[in-house]
């Protein structure tokens, strides 16, 4: 073999692994969102008014049966769901009163899952977390790019109706706040949560079980909320 | 041989992480990572899950172990060093930007290294 080949090798192996590369670091970062989509208040209110909120509850205190969702802000197939299924949920389930949904929330991705992690619980106590939950998944940044700035969560805020953002930044590391961190850290250990979204339902106030879901779309976890509706 | 038994072994990892993929399973894990990684916007390229791409680099690696000609040797080599190359890429994104580790992927990386090793060591016998 010549040395020319060896080169050859060389060169065409570094200029596929800097394809590779760039087609990975240019996924990882994702479209860069337009300001129409950045943050998309209006959908969100639509989504949720009149659906009674309770810190991390979603839904009527007494529907027959609760979901739990273990999320990281930051997952990136926790943003899927809540693009392709939650709203159906949500109107078919969580609006009719028949299923309440209970945020789970873990921060294992890295720095930027606990300060969303932290702003969403701050928005629970004004009960207005899940608004802040779906604002976040619409405006999902590369994994710890330090996408969660202030300057977000303030966008994000003022997309709130009556929501207090001020109020919200100062309680990110109130105790009520570290409280449900904590609560939903030995939920998640509990049901062996290995990985989000993990949902878990059961009868409210019943045992909960990890549901077997198998697709992000609504059709993953209907037929098993059907089946507890049904009992 | 040896791109032979090494091709084989990173297939069968490459194998079972598109096989959790594809039927939602947990991954099994000691280093608590795993899911992390796999579930991470690092997990796919162009839409196309990275173990997949893996899986069809080492079995492209192992056919090139059992078509020996020149050419072969030659596509077996780019393969690998390239292969490498983005395994190196990955291993630092797991250290320094997904903060996770994934012992399958570590796995991957050192059959990979030792891939290229081996690709270019039988370049020599042509």
């Amino acid at each position: 073999m010549t040395r020319r080949t060896y080169v050859t090798v060389g060169a065409l192996a570094g200029l596929i692994a800097a394809a590779l590369i760039a087609a990975s670091i240019l996924g990882a970062q994702g479209p860069e969102p337009t300001q129409a989509h950045r943050v998309s208040g209006g959908d969100t209110e639509a989504l949720l008014d009149g659906i009674p909120q309770q810190g991390g509850a979603l839904g009527r205190p007494d529907a027959p049966v609760t979901l739990v969702e273990f999320a990281d802000l930051q997952c990136p197939y926790c943003a899927r769901w809540s693009q392709l299924a939650f709203g159906e949920i949500v109107h078919d389930y969580v609006r009719t009163g028949k299923v309440r949904i209970v945020f789970g929330g873990l921060s294992f991705i890295g720095p930027d899952s606990d300060e969303a992690l932290r702003f969403a619980y701050a928005a629970g106590d004004q009960d207005k977390l899940w608004n802040v939950v779906h604002l976040l998944y619409a405006n999902q940044g590369p994994e710890n790019s330090g996408w969660v700035s202030d300057e977000l969560l303030r966008g994000i805020g003022a997309e709130i109706p009556g929501f207090r953002t001020n109020r919200a930044l100062d309680e990110r590391t109130s105790p009520r706040v570290e409280q449900a961190i904590a609560s939903a850290a030995v939920l998640a250990e509990r049901h062996e949560v290995s990985g989000t979204p993990t949902f878990a339902a059961g009868r409210t106030g019943g045992m909960l079980a990890v549901l077997p879901v198998q697709s992000l779309d609504p059709e993953g976890v209907r037929p098993l909320l059907d089946q507890l509706l049904a009992r | 041989m040896a791109v032979a038994g090494l091709s084989g072994l990173g297939a069968a990892v490459a194998g079972y992480l598109v096989y959790a993929r594809f039927t939602e399973t947990t991954v099994a894990c000691t280093t608590g990572g795993c899911e992390v990684v796999q579930r991470s916007d690092y997990a796919e390229l162009a839409g196309v899950p990275v173990a997949v791409l893996g899986l069809g680099a080492y079995l492209f690696l192992l056919g090139t172990a059992l078509l020996t000609f020149e050419l072969m040797r030659v596509a077996g080599a780019v393969a690998a060093v390239s292969g490498a190359l983005f395994a190196g890429y990955l291993l630092y994104a797991q250290l320094f930007l997904i903060d996770a580790i994934c012992q399958w992927c570590l796995v991957s990386d050192v059959v990979i290294g030792l891939l290229a090793v081996a690709c270019v060591l039988r370049l020599r016998s042509g």
